[in-house]
């Protein structure tokens, strides 16, 4: 991409929403394709409506990409999990989407946003460059080289954080 | 938790991590932390042993956090005249929709719209307008047919002939094109372009993806939703902002926002017969080298100065032309040698199995004539043999050729050689009587030498051109 600073290339930022929620979303199965469409569309929609944002380069887009995506995550399972905590709300007995939802991965897949939303805040209080990494790895699906890039240190430094970021996350996770 | 305190314990951390698991515990002792911060490394250490993948799979979204209603038209749905079959493509400018007509007995039509999340966006909905119109101006058979612009229920569609093929980018996927086909297919999309600049209309887009290979062989150019009608005067759509295009694709001045005309359709169409030829592009690392007689034509595409370039697509298509036209004729001339080298060959094994009894050499009682004609008639054998195989196989190609060519070449020029030599020392040794052969055999072996060694690698380079490398004349 160029440097000039209004560079901002509008099929290229779709594209790459559409790779970061296609990760999410994973498998082949049908109906998966709109969702994921739907959550391109929802992200485009927030990022392009601060039109005066203007993209640097590739990883300063995948950063505010992926800073979209969390939020718009975060605000889906915060709706859902207030649904569920409401006396005489929405009466789900047993979530089986939330307990055990197979991962493509063969994972179950049982994270609960919001929690992570909120020791994610708590750590960018004191360390904001990991709270970024995890960012960009966990929401953005950037890979350790293309994080390092983004951060603009060694890769070798961006695992070391990973993998303390990740330590301290869980703890926080559990004890929550 | 404050910063200095989380500083201290990442320090402490990042080396216990760098020692053995069994020795972290001990060293974190004596390392003479404060109580507190050590406790903390030592609780993120044993939470690194439990982490199991925690993080390391993207975050699931669950089904009922997607809206139902996000604003795409399924499979069955009516609009209009139209019935949605399904969606065959999506971008950010724009969704396209295979649909059927029902009022015009069911034909195919694709169908072009907004993506949901932009289908008010006014920008957008005049370019799609704009495209329609664009699309309009060209009649062409590698230009898909507008039928109609229509709006339903607010929002706005294309409706254009259905192209059910595949697009270029499948096909270079599969590896890169043979010479010819990329000079064809090099030739069918300069012809739309041509058409489409005469009508005043710059694609401005032009890329593999946007170039659909038809059932029945032929070109369609597609997607001129960013195509830029010149002798409209109207608005050039690109809003501050919203700079358009595809990079590797696009020339300079496109690229740095500055005018653009005819010529920035052929600078992509250079970037996309370089990725036909050679399955790359001439952005990525490296340069791709291209045939030596296509390159000088790319390069004269790929001029950072739109002036330096091929004043319309009509010029390229004539040079393309040209090349094409000069590459014939010199597989002709080398298809020729080949021929000629394989019939006279044969014809000189007559004068040389009529003196082999003539022949006094030095060795034991006229076995030397016989000798030498038993070489001579070998070697000829395996110089025709190869001959015809690489003229058989020259029909399927310059690479064919090449790869033949490559696993031959000793054998055959060894073979040439010895049936030189053999006709040379047949000559030298015949008796006084049969001068007029021996300086017949003398000088076919001279010549048959010198074919071999300057004649044929000359038109052997002549029709297949080795390859060469296209220095670009600015990188970016």
């Amino acid at each position: 991409m160029s440097d000039r600073p209004e560079f901002h290339l509008l099929p290229i930022v779709y594209d790459e929403l559409r790779r970061i929620a296609a990760r999410y979303i994973g498998g082949e199965r049908p109906g998966q394709t709109l969702q994921a469409t739907a959550l391109v569309n929802e992200a485009f929609l927030q990022m392009s409506a601060e039109k005066t944002r203007q993209f640097q380069n590739r990883a300063h887009f995948v950063a505010i990409a992926a800073l979209s995506m969390r939020q718009i995550l975060v605000q889906r399972a915060r709706a859902r999990n207030a649904a569920k905590r409401r006396p005489g709300g929405e009466r789900v007995p047993f979530d089986e989407n939330v307990l055990s939802v197979p991962h493509p991965n063969g994972r179950a897949n049982d994270i609960d946003l919001e929690a992570l939303d909120d020791a994610l805040s708590r750590l960018a209080e004191f360390d904001p460059e990991q709270a970024r990494i995890v960012e960009l790895r966990y929401f953005g699906g950037l890979t350790i080289e293309e994080t390092a890039e983004a951060v603009g240190v060694s890769p070798a430094t961006i695992k070391r954080q990973w993998v303390m970021a990740r330590a301290w996350l869980k703890l926080q996770m559990e004890s929550a | 938790m404050n910063a200095g305190t989380w500083a201290r314990a990442k320090a402490l951390f990042e080396q216990a991590m760098e020692l053995p698991a069994s020795e972290r515990r001990a060293w974190l002792d004596r390392a003479g932390a404060d109580a507190d911060i050590a406790a903390l490394v030592q609780t993120l250490i044993e939470s690194t042993d439990t982490l199991d993948g925690f993080l390391e799979s993207p975050p699931l979204v669950q089904p009922e956090d997607i809206a139902a209603d996000d604003g795409w038209l399924r499979p069955g749905a009516r609009i209009g005249d139209y019935s949605i079959v399904r969606k065959i493509a999506e971008g950010g400018m724009g969704v396209v929709y295979l649909a059927r007509e029902t009022s015009l007995g069911g034909r195919d039509v694709a169908l072009k719209a907004l993506p949901p999340a932009t289908s008010a966006d006014p920008v957008l909905r005049a370019r799609l307008k704009l495209e329609a119109e664009a699309m309009g101006k060209i009649n062409h058979p590698a230009v898909a047919t507008v039928y109609a612009f229509k709006e339903i229920d607010g929002q706005i569609f294309i409706a254009s002939e259905y192209v059910d093929g595949r697009s270029l980018r499948e096909l270079i996927k599969e590896g890169p094109l043979p010479q010819e086909r990329a000079v064809e297919l090099a030739l069918e999309i300069a012809d739309a372009l041509n058409e489409a600049h005469a009508a005043g209309v710059v694609h401005r887009d032009l890329k593999p993806d946007n170039v659909l290979l038809t059932k029945r062989g032929g070109v369609k150019v597609v997607d001129f939703g960013i195509a830029r009608v010149i002798s409209h005067g109207g608005p050039d759509l690109t809003v501050p902002g919203y700079a358009i295009g595809t990079p590797a694709y696009m020339a300079p001045e496109q690229f740095l926002g500055g005018p653009v005309d005819a010529r920035a359709d052929l600078y992509s169409l250079g970037v996309v017969l370089t990725e036909m030829l050679t399955g790359r592009r001439r952005s990525e690392d490296g340069v791709p080298s291209l045939p030596a007689r296509i390159a000088p034509i790319v390069r004269r595409c790929l001029q950072h100065d739109p002036a330096a370039r091929f004043a319309s697509a009509a010029t390229f298509r004539e040079a393309l032309l040209t090349q094409r036209k000069g590459e014939s004729r010199d597989r002709w001339w080398w298809r020729f040698h080949q021929a000629a080298t394989i019939v006279a060959y044969a014809l000189l094994l007559m004068p040389a199995w009529l003196v082999r009894r003539a022949v006094s050499g030095p060795t034991i009682g006229g076995l030397a004539g016989r000798w030498l004609f038993v070489v001579v008639l070998a070697a000829g054998i395996v110089a025709i043999t190869l001959r015809l195989h690489l003229l058989f196989v020259s029909r399927a190609g310059a690479r064919a050729v090449e790869q033949q060519r490559r696993l031959s070449a000793s054998s055959l020029r060894a073979a040439d050689l010895a049936f030189a030599a053999g006709l040379v020392v047949s000559g030298l040794f015949v008796e006084n009587l049969q001068a007029p052969l021996a300086v017949l055999l003398i000088g076919a072996g001279a010549a048959a030498g010198v074919s071999a060694l300057v004649i044929e690698p000359a038109t052997l380079r002549a029709a297949f051109d080795e390859e060469t490398t296209v220095e670009g004349s600015t990188s970016r």
